[in-house]
């Protein structure tokens, strides 16, 4: 468990080929560091065979320790509590004595009363007494474990069955699955129809910052004939024949603009809030063309090496040929892309229920196990000792305020002995002061 | 931010620092001390009222849940330490933690109240966190954190109680190079290496030494104090852990109703498995009685290091990813120049355009 957290750590730390690019880790670290980096699989940590072993060995770990440790606990739960002698409760943890002018039969009915009042579960005979509470609490490895197993089970079903991936898509085009990505041990299959992007827009706040991105998608088979269509948005995923596809970005992707009559399609990349297509004239020379938005005029630039900055030439708006120079230009569209991203996961409905389990288990360890072991011993004379102790591996200080209330409870319709001393073995009798019952702690 | 936010905010911080002299006071002054408790306790009840109004007012004029960049998230994190010590202080009598809950809290407050002012006002979602997701993975998690930092606090406690003196104080400095990283990070231009060997390098020698420096035999006994403070601390952990763990699953869930993948080891998910993993530790020693009291103490300490680190690390000490808390930092963003070669080798072919043809008709706008 420390290895794999170390090096959950250290992927943590170093950027990830497989996310974020090479060009990522050798920005951050430098050629030489970097080379070191990805040669010894830090770069590319989660796929490198190590940490691979290190998953088998946990997961060998949880199947072994489920099977051969937790699991087999279950069966002390139906075990009923032992009835303790006066030593044994003198050695709990949490314990005390008091001696009543009472007969041990009413003494252990008021204890018995005032414990089930608690809460605890009282198994009485006729001079001891038990009583247990949060007993759901012992079942929290056990469901946890079962949660751990559900989780691996449930990878592994999608691992050998799903599928998934990340398309870009311009509007009018379509999404098909066959670069779809999968484990080298998979036996699914992939669908044969494909999702056509009818429409695809950005909401914003007034501000103009990205409220929402939506896209209508209508999933065709390969005979031509539609399935289902539906919009989708961050949040909202689209589900057809068990895959899900999500809205996962938007961009604006090309600008289709004349020369002379000469259509030419210029491909834009982001550049902070708007996005730019760059044209190279000469080798000094570049038009940009800048792109705020799928609706807004194209600004369009020139820099040359003489320029300190760009010159702004023209605004495009659609429809509207402009003339720079003797270049007639126009601009016939700005093409949106929805990045859309889909997968197939079959085991999902046993991994939401091991996520289920793996809650409920944590939950329960919360809850405080407690067990009180209560003797009553005659002493002759109409005399009582009550000796009362407990046990709980969670928030002992709360349990040891909760049985002297409890033991406060018991003996506050009893009388308490007047001198101390007793002939029990095992046992310290606690005296009263100020005339009300006190036990003490040892 | 609205006035009405300002003056619950400056109330709530201004109390913290209040009740934190309260309770230092009150251990200066044996005469004075149960009324100055008491008096460190109302303020402290104060803060908490106020923190709790601040973060309703700031809800009703965003008219979304408020726990959307950094600057909330402290809030919260302040509001879950007070609350946390408040509710653990009704069981037990954890007094002398009073003045670092308050000192905690106040540390927030502050940390909060220099970043930019772009983090203190409202601003619009993006569209990934329009979700009711975010009322459900992230409050879990802030409390989980803050009941995590309230657990190391308790273990410095327990082992000041149990006079390790010196492991306290190699502890204490594990942290502060901690502090220090995170606040050169978040408001300095420092090298993120330098920065994160600061964070790392600190806490492994603080630790290490804290670890050395206690005492070889823990059988020596603990007075009530000191257990006290230890099963305070194990408290903490036991409420912090189910958060901590809804928290993760809860992102997961989101993550895969958003992107289609429940984990994709994004550095922030990958440190929460970290932190997970440490305080399942932590909890399967105790249970099995494998590690003393002490010792405990330290993986707990090591524990609010690896929450800070999760918390405010990854975003300060330049890790990136997918949880970013908003802007804190400007950030320069260098374009990538395409070159339409084959275009211009096209066009040009003509005789019908040329460099010139462009640049000719400059205009002025």
């Amino acid at each position: 468990m420390s290895l794999t957290a170390f090096t959950v750590l250290l992927g943590a730390w170093c950027p990830q080929e497989s996310q974020q690019g090479r060009a990522k880790v050798v920005e951050q670290f430098g050629e030489q560091v970097s080379s070191n980096l990805i040669a010894w699989g830090i770069a590319d940590i989660y796929h490198s065979p190590w940490f691979l072993f290190l998953i088998a060995m946990l997961t060998v770990n949880i199947v072994v320790g489920s099977f051969k440790k937790v699991f087999p606990k279950l069966r002390t739960l139906n075990v009923p509590l032992p009835f303790l002698t006066n030593r044994q409760i003198n050695e709990l943890p949490a314990h005390f004595q008091v001696v009543l002018v009472a007969d041990s039969r009413s003494v252990l009915s008021a204890v018995s009363k005032n414990l089930k009042s608690a809460g605890y579960r009282v198994e009485q005979r006729s001079d001891a007494l038990t009583g247990e509470s949060g007993k759901l609490g012992r079942l929290a490895p056990t469901v946890t474990h079962i949660g751990l197993l559900a989780l691996l089970l449930g990878v592994t079903v999608t691992s050998w069955t799903g599928f998934s991936g990340f398309q870009p898509v311009a509007l009018g085009e379509d999404l098909s699955f066959t670069n779809s990505e999968h484990s080298k041990l998979w036996i699914g299959k992939l669908p044969t129809w494909h999702l056509h992007v009818d429409a695809t827009r950005r909401e914003n706040y007034e501000s103009g910052d990205a409220k929402q991105w939506y896209s209508d998608l209508t999933a065709i088979d390969n005979k031509g004939a539609k399935l289902k269509s539906g919009e989708i948005s961050v949040n909202n995923p689209f589900t057809c024949e068990g895959v899900d596809v999500y809205q996962s970005s938007w961009g604006l992707d090309h600008i289709l603009v004349s020369f002379n009559d000469r259509w030419a399609r210029l491909n834009l990349s982001p550049m902070g809030g708007t996005y730019a297509a760059f044209m190279a004239l000469d080798e000094a020379t570049v038009l940009i063309f800048s792109v705020r938005s799928a609706v807004a005029p194209v600004k369009v630039f020139a820099k040359t090496a003489h320029w300190p900055e760009p010159r702004i030439l023209t605004m495009l708006v659609q429809g509207k040929p402009v003339d720079i120079g003797s270049v007639k230009v126009e601009l016939r569209k700005v093409v949106p892309v929805t990045g859309l991203q889909y997968k197939c996961d079959p085991g999902l409905p046993i991994t939401f229920c091991a996520f289920a389990f793996i809650i409920a288990g944590v939950l329960l360890a919360a809850v405080p196990h407690h067990q009180v072991f209560v003797k009553c011993t005659q002493l002759g004379g109409g005399l009582t000792a009550l000796q009362v102790g407990g046990f709980s591996r969670k928030a002992k200080r709360a349990f040891e305020q909760i049985l002297r209330r409890i033991l406060v409870k018991s003996c506050a319709g009893f009388d308490t002995a007047p001198t101390s001393g007793g002939d029990a073995e095992g046992i310290e009798v606690a005296t009263t002061s100020g005339g009300e019952t006190c036990p003490t702690s040892n | 931010m609205s006035d009405l936010q300002l003056v619950l905010t400056n109330t709530a911080g201004i109390s913290s620092v209040m009740s934190f002299w309260a309770f230092v006071s009150s251990s200066a002054s044996k005469r004075w001390q149960s009324l100055l408790l008491k008096v460190a306790l109302a303020i402290m009840v104060a803060c908490f009222a106020a923190l709790t109004a601040v973060i309703v007012a700031r809800g009703v004029e965003a008219g979304r849940f408020p726990l959307s960049n950094l600057y909330e998230s402290l809030l919260w994190s302040a509001w879950g330490v007070i609350g946390g010590y408040l509710l653990l202080g009704r069981t037990y009598d954890i007094r002398h933690l009073g003045w670092m809950a308050s000192l905690t809290a106040a540390t927030f407050f502050l940390y909060g109240s220099w970043l930019p002012a772009g983090q203190h006002e409202i601003k619009p979602l993006v569209p990934a966190l329009v979700s009711y997701w975010r009322q459900i993975h992230v409050p879990p998690l802030i409390v989980s954190y803050s009941m995590f930092f309230i657990s190391g606090l308790a273990a410095f406690m327990h082992l000041w109680q149990s006079n390790c003196r010196r492991s306290v104080a190699y502890a204490a400095l594990a942290l502060s190079a901690a502090l220090a990283a995170i606040g050169l990070g978040t408001f300095m231009d420092v090298n993120v290496f330098v920065l994160q060997g600061l964070f790392v390098g600190g806490s492994l020698i603080g630790l290490g030494s804290a670890w050395i420096a206690l005492p070889k035999s823990e059988t020596a006994a603990e007075d009530d104090k000191a257990k006290l403070y230890d099963e305070v601390g194990h408290r903490s952990i036991m409420v912090g852990f189910p958060l901590l763990t809804i928290g993760v699953i809860t992102g997961g869930l989101w993550a895969n109703h958003t992107w289609g993948t429940y984990w994709s080891w994004d550095p922030k998910e990958s440190m929460a498995l970290v932190t997970w993993l440490g305080y399942a530790t932590y909890i399967h020693l105790r249970v099995h009685h494998e590690m003393g009291d002490r010792k405990l103490s330290l993986v707990a300490i090591a524990g609010m290091l690896l929450t800070l680190l999760t918390y405010l690390g990854f975003n300060s000490l330049g890790f990136g990813g997918l949880h970013s808390y908003g802007k804190f930092k400007s950030e320069v963003t260098l374009p990538a120049v395409y070159h339409h070669k084959s275009l211009l080798q096209c066009l040009a072919s003509d005789g019908a355009i040329c460099v010139e043809c462009f640049l000719v008709s400059e205009v002025s706008v």
